[in-house]
């Protein structure tokens, strides 16, 4: 599949600050590429950089996307709420789309299409700041899409969203995607990016430390690990033999095995212990990769 | 293009809806014309008037104070000569005729209502003694009682009043009559004469000065209430991050034209607003000027009014400009503010040297500050409505001026880039400069 966009080398410093050091990856046409991270690793100045906001101090990013004008091609949720709270959404709407160079009478038609979609139709006259988050977040949504970009780069789009909302906004996406759409998405949360995403980067600290499409990624992870739901107390699962990590939760453990390792040892040992409901033998979840990549030096660092 | 009047049309929509704008527009000229009135009104209704008494030892001065004294007010074109009145204040007389008597003692009672204040009914504000030897002695010496040390204005007028009638009657008993008299003490009036180049004679040229001054502050006003406004709005901008919407759609340069021409046509709409109101004003006006052989038109040329609208886009794209770059460097209104003062205070100079400029136009101060950059507009305005200045010496500012704003135009572009997203402190004067130089 071919590129979208390429960023090669990328470095970006503010002061003594290296933000992003040295960043590569491709955003392939027609995936969503998740774009993960923890704070502060550097995902908003690529990201920034990406949109035009920030010149990179070294390295490229090229756009081999179709026309010249980048810019109009792309469209940029920002992680925070970017609105004028005195505008009236029909119009700030208008307003997002006309900077984008898309205007007339198609562009109201569209506005009011992604209004009904987005259960806003009722607010089409109310002023921005009249809003809840979450509907202000949906209208910022919808500004990103007017003018019909190439890319859809989107900062934490799901911050704010109730469940059914963040629901909503997951099939606008995945239906966007089937339409031939790119979307580069920045987030934690590694349920929806596990859910949507089809490549991952995963950036710590201003470097790309994991790369690939998420089944790569969980497949070179190994095929041992463990995943139970249970009654029970489960403490004990993380000493049993075998098991180099774990993470234990109410009801429900998620254990890596040492290579070579029987699962069928640790089902034994839970025999008559646990009740069990699942037991599911896979590559971990990409919340475990992720915390096994970034999480470790953090957790060992804090006192 | 497209997006430069994306932008244009926000801003000037956003601004005209406001409430504030709307009340500026229609009431702004009432207020100026109010401040204008409410002195003269002040002047005719008076400040509430005076009781005072006069003891006077040679009893010859009663035809002086037999009645109170009225104000004497300056008449427009005097006070626009800077020529000043009467205080508004109507002084009632009280008058002892002491002849024969010790004044000093006569004074007594009446000093004595003088300490007791004024709230006591029959309570003195002040009190004249003129002592029995005062058309004689030399050496004579009125004296002038008050509670108030500062109330320099009644003893002024008290005394003019009773001197000019001691020398008139020192004269009439000389033998001169008082035909004679009013023949020697007739004051001859003066006339202002504007002479153009051409050789042209205006008179009544004092209108010129409140005309210069009016139009000035409607030239001035404006760019800093929307230079602010300006400012507002960017780092409103960039708390609600709209920002990055904005930097992430188009050039600095794209967005920070659109957003200047935008408040521009703002400012031109109320100008052009006010200066209809001041037309409809000044249609009155010149009809009451006319009738007292003033023929105010004549210095309100269509000139003036052409470079009016020059200056006030060049003034106004100067100072808008700086306030952009204060609103980019800055995170909250209040820090905008603080960097602000002081370069407010210079861009005001022109302002508060105004009543130098108008008065010597031609000097070599006004010359000087009407061709400086950022000065330029406001003092070269002035300049052409007070004389008629060089047709040179106007396209030199007018061209200084337009480099000027290319200038701060550049560097504004430059500062934005940088500063419009770097979240933090305010930066330094210094600091500015650097980013200026990278970005």
């Amino acid at each position: 599949m071919s590129e979208v966009l390429a960023v090669r080398e990328v470095v970006k410093t503010f002061g003594p600050v290296r933000a992003v050091d040295g960043v590569s990856f491709s955003v392939r046409r027609g995936t969503i590429t998740g774009l993960l991270g923890r704070n502060g690793a550097g995902k908003t100045t690529t990201i920034r950089m990406i949109t035009g906001i920030f010149l990179p101090d070294r390295g490229t990013i090229t756009w081999v996307g179709g026309g010249d004008k980048p810019r109009d091609r792309i469209g940029y949720l920002p992680e925070e709420r970017g609105l004028y709270r005195q505008m009236k959404v029909f119009e700030h709407l208008l307003f997002l789309a006309e900077i984008k160079g898309v205007r007339g009478a198609g562009v109201a038609q569209a506005v009011d299409g992604w209004l009904e979609r987005f259960e806003l139709t009722d607010k089409r006259n109310s002023k921005v700041e009249e809003l809840s988050k979450g509907n202000q977040q949906k209208v910022q949504i919808i500004g990103t899409l007017l003018h019909d970009p190439e890319l859809i780069v989107l900062d934490e789009p799901q911050s704010g969203l109730d469940p059914v909302n963040m629901v909503l906004v997951r099939n606008v996406l995945q239906d966007l995607r089937k339409q031939g759409k790119t979307i580069l998405l920045s987030t934690h949360m590694m349920g929806e990016a596990e859910r949507m995403a089809d490549d991952i980067v995963l950036v710590h600290r201003g470097r790309v430390v994991l790369d690939g499409t998420l089944e790569e990624i969980r497949t070179s992870s190994g095929k041992n690990t463990v995943h139970i739901d249970y009654e029970g107390n489960g403490t004990f699962l993380g000493s049993l033999p075998h098991v180099i990590n774990s993470r234990i939760d109410i009801n429900e453990a998620e254990l890596k095995l040492s290579d070579g390792a029987d699962p069928q040892e640790i089902l034994e040992k839970c025999m008559g212990k646990l009740r069990i409901r699942r037991f599911e033998v896979a590559s971990p979840s990409l919340e475990e990769i992720f915390i096994e990549k970034v999480g470790a030096e953090a957790l060992e660092a804090t006192p | 293009m497209n997006k430069i009047f994306a932008v244009l049309k926000r801003e000037y929509l956003s601004a005209v809806r406001k409430k504030m704008f709307i009340f500026m527009t229609l009431f702004f000229p009432v207020i100026m014309a109010a401040l204008m009135f409410i002195p003269i009104l002040m002047m005719t209704k008076a400040l509430g008037g005076k009781r005072v008494a006069v003891v006077d030892g040679t009893g010859r001065l009663a035809a002086a104070f037999d009645k109170p004294l009225k104000p004497r007010l300056a008449t427009a074109s005097e006070s626009a000569r800077g020529q000043k009145g009467d205080l508004p204040q109507t002084l009632d007389i009280e008058y002892l005729d002491a002849h024969g008597q010790d004044a000093a003692a006569a004074a007594k009672p009446y000093l004595t209502r003088l300490s007791a204040g004024k709230q006591k009914s029959g309570g003195m504000d002040a009190v004249l003694v003129v002592p029995a030897n005062a058309f004689e002695d030399p050496n004579a010496k009125m004296t002038f009682y008050s509670r108030a040390s500062t109330d320099i204005m009644t003893q002024e007028r008290l005394s003019s009043v009773a001197n000019r009638a001691m020398q008139r009657q020192r004269l009439t008993e000389r033998g001169i009559t008082s035909e004679q008299l009013d023949a020697v003490m007739r004051q001859v009036p003066v006339e202002g004469v504007q002479l153009s180049r051409t050789g042209e004679q205006k008179k009544g040229g004092e209108m010129n000065f409140i005309f210069a001054f009016v139009l000035a502050a409607l030239l001035i006003v404006p760019s800093f209430v929307y230079g602010l406004e300006i400012m507002r709005g960017i780092v409103q901008e960039k708390n609600d991050r709209v920002i990055e919407i904005l930097i992430s759609s188009m050039t600095p340069f794209q967005l920070l034209t659109g957003k200047v021409s935008g408040v521009a046509l703002v400012g031109l709409t109320q100008v052009s607003v006010w200066l209809m109101t001041l037309a409809g004003f000044g249609a009155f006006a010149a009809a009451s000027a006319s009738m007292a052989g003033v023929n105010v038109l004549q210095f309100l040329r269509p000139t003036i009014f052409l470079y009016f609208i020059i200056f006030f886009i060049l003034g106004y794209l100067t100072y808008v400009c700086v306030y952009a770059v204060a609103g980019a460097a800055c995170n909250t209104d209040k820090e905008a503010q603080q960097l602000m003062a002081p370069i407010q205070m210079i861009m005001m100079l022109p302002w508060f040297m105004m009543m130098a400029i108008i008065t010597n136009p031609d000097s070599s101060l006004s010359v000087g500050f009407s061709l400086a950059p950022v000065f330029g507009p406001v003092t070269m305005f002035a300049r052409t409505v007070a004389s008629e200045p060089p047709l040179w010496h106007i396209a030199l500012s007018i061209g200084v001026s337009l480099v000027t704003i290319l200038v701060f135009f550049w560097a504004t572009a430059k500062i934005f880039r940088v500063g419009i997203l770097s979240y933090g402190k305010r930066p330094t004067i210094p600091e500015l400069w650097r980013w200026m130089k990278v970005a």
